[in-house]
């Protein structure tokens, strides 16, 4: 077969996008300052919430380009400058981290020096758990992050217009470095940003936890925004198979994480051991108990039920639907991984209205980084050689 | 000879899946409903040119799935906190995160077996080796690598030479009428069909019975059960006097064991005094005692009614005079030895139940025998009037 | 080597016609064995005789034949019982996962793997029964209304493990029937001999190749599928939880669940390419399973061995940071212990060998990749020894610490399970077609309609 005859013709995202979602950026920090000097300890917590939550969308959008390198995958080809879009978060994550460093006296036990004193297992874990460790960490894998979001992006965008082979060679390379990567940096910031905030509690399985999340947020932003462009007609060659194949992948992963947030679960729960329990007995605690429930409902539950059929993964009001859903979903796991780890609300939560401001800034932010990739960058990678193939894309 | 024979459909093969796929468009162009396509293996857009419906395969899989879960896990609570509860692990009866695998097996289980089970039975009617299609050329080009379509004789619009004509216009490679076999009768009700039904009922049952009920407690190797060990009351050659049992060293006494010293006199001139009060306690634990050991014989007041129905000789009530003026230390006497023909007791109640059943006899006694200043007793007791 | 990334590979190399490629995969059932045949059915039948002698003599002397200990109470049956369990999972992945993934690549080598599943799940069946020592009792197992009027523990990770190897044993025998029946009606009717067509035909149901029943097979097969892939994930998952729900250091562990899972799709798809390479090589099966099928085998051989060496370094990082003294113990001792032998084999096997599957060269050698599948094999057999032995021989009470040894019966009974699992899969491979004729005619080139139902999908 010959190269793609695919005509594409540049048509600009609505500017309308880039002014909502400014008008949303700043009154959401502006909201999220003054929420800051309200209560510092609760901002910056839930700055926190914010800042995983950006990051599992990027970065997990990254990994969803490397996935579909390596696997080789057609069909995801027209709609992978999506992802490539959200990944352009990565570099800005070197800004959206640093108050998380400043102000890491509130949010990790582990960084009081009287704390550690007095406490053997802290004491234990300090070659790990210290401040200029966790510092050093935290900027490398950002910039690894950067570095491979640098390498993948620029080749596939060099390809637009040379349209060689031999940049996907060269990105399925790339690709299958990035993943190990990956897999190791991101459990790492698991640990580093979630799992230590308990710095007492420990489970091998909470960096695929935290993957299995970010996969499914990943994936349904990514659905959530090719649904919309697909209705201002983006991408008129779009058939119910790509559909098909989003919703299933969304599918696949809520189980995953299902299965993996059950597997926890079951194990520490059978075992009974209180060096494990208290974690989760924390979030039974008052009102967290419905946090709980509400999170396998919300998580697992609701969206596995509305996307076991088949018609229901190809739709795109219930994709649209499910995928808004999933990334708050993913919102609220953070939340209740994060915030009953505050002292005050260890014995249920406290509602208070900071909770509600940093993820308004987290959706301008998204919303305009996306406009100014797409002002860059085609909105289908017109070079890719898979490009014919994923467009004729049939089950 | 072929013209006795009942016309099925015809058919025309096909060399490439666009051909088959065009015939397949054309022929339900023409109207035709009773049609079929027969391809060696799935060839893609088939379903939309015959105009099929999408299967509804999976309603019968979601039914039965979710049945299959439902009904493990309610059949786990109904074992597990209903039926025989035990406490496992210090986890609830009903331990729902610790059922899940097994809904889910079961789920998984019921679910698949249902779908294949219902493709087979209910969408395909097979199993049917007796299709007028089998062992026709025409089957064999399809099973290989050909492409068939096929319009039945039973089709509303079926015109034998129509059919042909409009085959000849798709320039297929072959044309072929299938005509339906001889009939072959297979009455369900015959004699050996029935008689199969019947032996292969009794074997199963039989088979299932014997497995659950014989095969599960028949041990192929006891070794576990005979043991080269000494078991009480065997013989055993070891020692002289043949007996697998010793008798313990003279002089010793066992733990928690305190001798009798007038053991074996049938009147004995001296007897222990009773060394506790008939405390209510006491006498609860006596009375206990008493129905349980003595009563049956006894009777429940001590009355000498024996419930026995004179399978033993009864024995006198214990409100005799004689009774009545036996010491403490008599009856504890009589219990622990035995008398005429009431056997010790001592290997079967313990010392200290002995005397509260001394002190329960005694309360009996009283009771039987009682005097106006026990009813003042009673009534300061109870603060009524006993004599009501 | 260029590839162009526009067009897909033919799955089907050589350019085949359906008809060479049914006689292909047909023949083997229509010849006389030969003599290589004969050679390796009396090798694995040697070996399933030295099996099935030592469980004869367990049964008869008891389980103190073997080498299990105080406190190594668990040793080679369940270390065996998880290996063959492992092995299974490749299958089931190939056939399921796979085909969810539209992986056309599968359609050569999913009977064959199918196959192996069945085989290695009757191979890990056997060791829970004899484990026992009085295996006539196993129905116990089953929760029937018995004479004891109490129930099996329906909490016990050893009664999922009843259901969840049953349930996989039998959707695993359905599925495979189901990929057999196109193939039993295509052998029908090539078939030359009358006893051979009643067979076939028996087994074939009937069926007619209809389109009519194809658009119900076909959903059929998707929702098989879509079964089967959790069902596999959840068939390693709780022999896992077999370990993992208890408490004892090595063993608990909340990464175990798809720690395992990636381990026995990695010890799974490693025994298919051990097996595929012979069986391909005496079959001339070499265009209908290409080394382009035998590569990508082992990428996923080298993603699902780098999840293992993920959660091996996990458990140890977790370990240390837990800084729960009997863990951080544990750890140490499987690498620096008296089993540290069996703990280097295990990583060198599993982590570091695999890791030579990075060069391309390597993934298409074919003697160099049979060498690091047969390690893989060993790697992963060791894997399950680390965790069972090396846990339970230094536990939580020094002075009850023992060093395990298997004897000669614990050896003659892990080789009577490969023997069995070789002398069915040797038989199968004479007695059914070892790849699916109907899936990889479709796959074949030109077999599609050149425009593949562009308006067809509603």
């Amino acid at each position: 077969m010959a190269q793609t005859e695919f005509n594409y013709q540049k048509k600009d995202l609505p500017a309308n996008l880039l002014k909502i979602g400014f008008a949303i950026f700043f009154i959401g920090t502006i909201l999220s300052v003054v929420a800051f000097f309200v209560n510092q300890e609760r901002a910056i917590f839930n700055y926190l919430v914010t800042y995983m939550m950006l990051v599992s969308i990027s970065l997990g959008s990254l990994f969803l380009v490397a996935l579909e390198y390596v696997a080789g995958a057609d069909w995801s080809t027209p709609i992978r400058r999506i992802p490539e879009y959200f990944a352009g978060l990565i570099p800005l994550l070197f800004l959206l981290v640093i108050p998380i460093l400043i102000f890491n006296h509130d949010i990790f036990h582990w960084a009081h020096e009287k704390a550690v004193a007095s406490d053997k297992i802290l004491q234990g874990k300090a070659p790990y758990l210290n401040i200029p460790f966790f510092v050093i960490r935290t900027f490398v894998f950002i910039g690894l992050w950067s570095l491979f979001y640098w390498l993948l992006i620029r080749n596939s965008v060099k390809q637009d217009s040379s349209k060689d082979q031999l940049i996907t060679k060269k990105n399925i390379k790339l690709s299958a470095i990035f993943i190990p990567i990956f897999a190791l940096s991101i459990t790492f910031t698991a640990i580093d940003l979630m799992m230590s905030l308990q710095p007492h509690w420990f489970s091998t399985i909470f960096g695929v936890y935290y993957f299995a999340g970010t996969i499914v947020a990943a994936i349904a932003a990514v659905t959530l925004a090719v649904v919309m462009l697909k209705e201002k007609n983006y991408f008129p060659w779009m058939n119910n198979d790509h559909l098909y194949s989003l919703g299933a992948l969304l599918f696949a992963f809520v189980n995953f994480w299902a299965y993996i947030a059950f597997a926890q679960y079951l194990l520490i729960w059978y075992a009974d051991l209180p060096e494990e329990t208290f974690w989760f007995l924390t979030r039974w605690n008052g009102s967290w108990a419905y946090f709980s429930i509400a999170l396998i409902i919300i998580q697992f539950a609701v969206p596995y039920f509305v996307l076991l059929t088949q018609p229901s993964k190809q739709n795109p009001k219930i994709l649209k639907f499910i995928s808004i859903w999933l990334l708050f979903a993913h919102l609220f796991d953070l939340f209740w991984l994060i915030l009953p780890n505050m002292k005050v609300m260890k014995d249920g939560y406290v509602f208070s209205w900071i909770d509600l401001v940093f993820p308004i800034a987290g959706i301008g932010l998204v919303m305009m980084v996306f406009y100014w990739r797409s002002r860059k960058i085609n909105l289908v990678p017109v070079g890719d050689p898979k490009l014919k193939r994923g467009i004729d894309f049939h089950l | 000879m072929l013209n006795d024979k009942k016309l099925f459909g015809i058919a025309a093969i096909f060399n490439t899946p666009d051909e088959i796929i065009n015939a397949a468009k054309k022929v339900v162009e023409s109207g035709f409903t009773k049609f079929d396509v027969n391809s060696p293996y799935p060839v893609h857009g088939m379903d939309s040119a015959m105009k099929l419906k999408s299967s509804k395969l999976g309603f019968v899989t979601l039914v039965m799935g979710l049945t299959g879960g439902a009904l493990a896990l309610l059949f786990m609570y109904w074992t597990m906190s209903v039926n025989y509860r035990i406490v496992i692990g210090g986890k609830p009866f009903f331990a729902f995160p610790a059922l899940i695998p097994i809904t889910f097996e079961v789920t998984v289980l019921l679910g698949t077996v249902a779908t294949v089970v219902a493709m087979i039975a209910l969408f395909f009617k097979l199993p049917n080796n007796n299709h007028p299609l089998h062992d026709t050329n025409y089957m064999k080009s399809v099973s290989a690598d050909k492409f068939g379509i096929i319009i039945e004789a039973n089709d509303a619009k079926f015109d034998e030479k129509f059919v042909r004509d409009f085959f000849q216009d798709l320039h297929p490679l072959n044309i072929e009428m299938i005509y339906y076999p001889e009939e072959e009768n297979y009455s369900v009700f015959q004699p050996k069909f029935l008689l199969f039904l019947f032996t292969t009922a009794i074997i199963v049952s039989g088979a299932t019975y014997f497995t659950l009920n014989k095969l599960l407690y028949i041990t192929p190797f006891n070794w576990m059960d005979d043991q080269e060990k000494l078991n009480p009351q065997k013989p055993s050659d070891l020692f002289s006097n043949g007996f697998g049992m010793r008798t313990p060293v003279e002089g010793t006494v066992a733990r928690g064991f305190i001798p009798y010293p007038y053991k074996g006199e049938t009147n004995p001139v001296h007897v222990l005094s009773n060394p506790f009060l008939p405390t209510k306690k006491n006498l609860e634990l006596g009375k206990a005692k008493f129905n349980t050991f003595c009563s049956p014989c006894h009777g429940y007041f001590a009355d000498g009614d024996s419930r026995l129905r004179g399978q033993f000789p009864n024995p006198p009530t214990l409100h005799s005079k004689r009774a009545i003026d036996f010491s403490d230390g008599m009856i504890y006497h009589i219990i622990t030895n035995g008398q005429n023909v009431m056997p010790s007791y001592a290997s079967q109640i313990s010392r200290d139940e002995r005397w509260a059943i001394v002190n329960y006899i005694r309360a009996l006694q009283r009771a039987k025998n009682a005097s106006s200043a026990d009813l003042i007793e009673i009534n300061k007791e109870t603060g009524t009037n006993g004599a009501n | 080597m260029n590839i162009d990334y526009s067009n897909e590979k033919s799955v089907v190399a050589g350019r085949l016609t359906l008809a060479q490629i049914e006689d292909l995969v047909a023949k083997p059932m229509g010849t006389k064995p030969d003599k290589k045949f004969f050679i390796a059915i009396s090798i694995s039948l040697t070996a399933l005789l030295i099996g099935a002698i030592s469980v004869g003599l367990t049964f008869y002397y008891g389980i103190g034949m073997w080498g299990n200990n105080q406190p190594v109470g668990w040793a080679f049956a369940i270390v065996n019982f998880v290996f063959w369990v492992g092995i299974g999972h490749a299958g089931t992945l190939i056939s399921a996962i796979l085909f969810l993934l539209r992986q056309k690549w599968r359609t050569g080598i999913a009977r064959f793997a199918e196959a192996m599943t069945i085989f290695a799940v009757m191979c890990a069946g056997i060791f829970p029964i004899i484990h026992t020592g009085r295996p006539w009792l196993a129905g116990y197992l089953l929760p029937y209304p018995n004479q004891h009027s109490i129930w099996v523990n329906f909490t016990s990770p050893l009664v999922w493990d009843v259901f969840a190897v049953s349930t996989y044993f039998t959707v695993s025998l359905v599925f495979w029937y189901v990929g057999l029946i196109p193939d039993f009606a295509t052998l029908r009717d090539r078939a030359t001999t009358k006893f051979k067509k009643t067979i076939y035909s028996i087994f074939s149901l009937g069926w007619m190749h209809s389109n009519r029943h194809w658009t119900h097979y076909e959903k059929a097969y998707v929702l098989l599928a879509g079964f089967a892939t959790p069902l596999v994930l959840s068939v390693h998952t709780i022999v896992s939880f077999d370990f993992a729900v208890s408490i004892l250091p090595g063993w608990h562990t909340t990464i175990f669940p798809p720690y395992f899972v990636a381990g026995a799709i990695f010890s799974g798809f490693a025994m298919v390419v051990t097996v595929l390479v012979f069986v391909r090589k005496i079959f001339n099966l070499e265009n209908i399973i290409t080394v382009d099928h035998l590569e990508k085998m082992n990428k996923i051989i080298l993603a699902t061995g780098s999840m293992v060496g993920y959660a091996y370094a996990m458990e140890f990082f977790i370990a240390w940071y837990s800084g729960v003294s009997v863990e951080q113990f544990v750890f140490i001792n499987r690498a620096l212990g008296p089993y540290a032998w069996a703990y280097w084999i295990m990583v060198s096997c599993n982590v570091i060998f695999p890791q030579l599957f990075w060069f391309k060269k390597i993934r298409r050698s074919i003697p160099i990749m049979i060498v690091i599948v047969i390690l893989v094999n060993v790697g992963m057999w060791f894997e399950r020894f680390v965790i069972t032995v090396t846990s339970l021989s230094r536990d939580f009470l020094p002075s009850a610490w023992a060093y395990y040894k298997p004897t000669l019966i614990d050896g003659g009974i892990l080789l009577g399970s490969f023997g069995l699992f070789f002398t069915l899969v040797i038989l199968f491979t004479k007695a059914l077609p070892v790849v699916s004729i109907s899936e990889i005619k479709a796959v074949a080139d030109g077999a599609q309609p050149t425009h593949q139902g562009a308006e067809n999908h509603a």
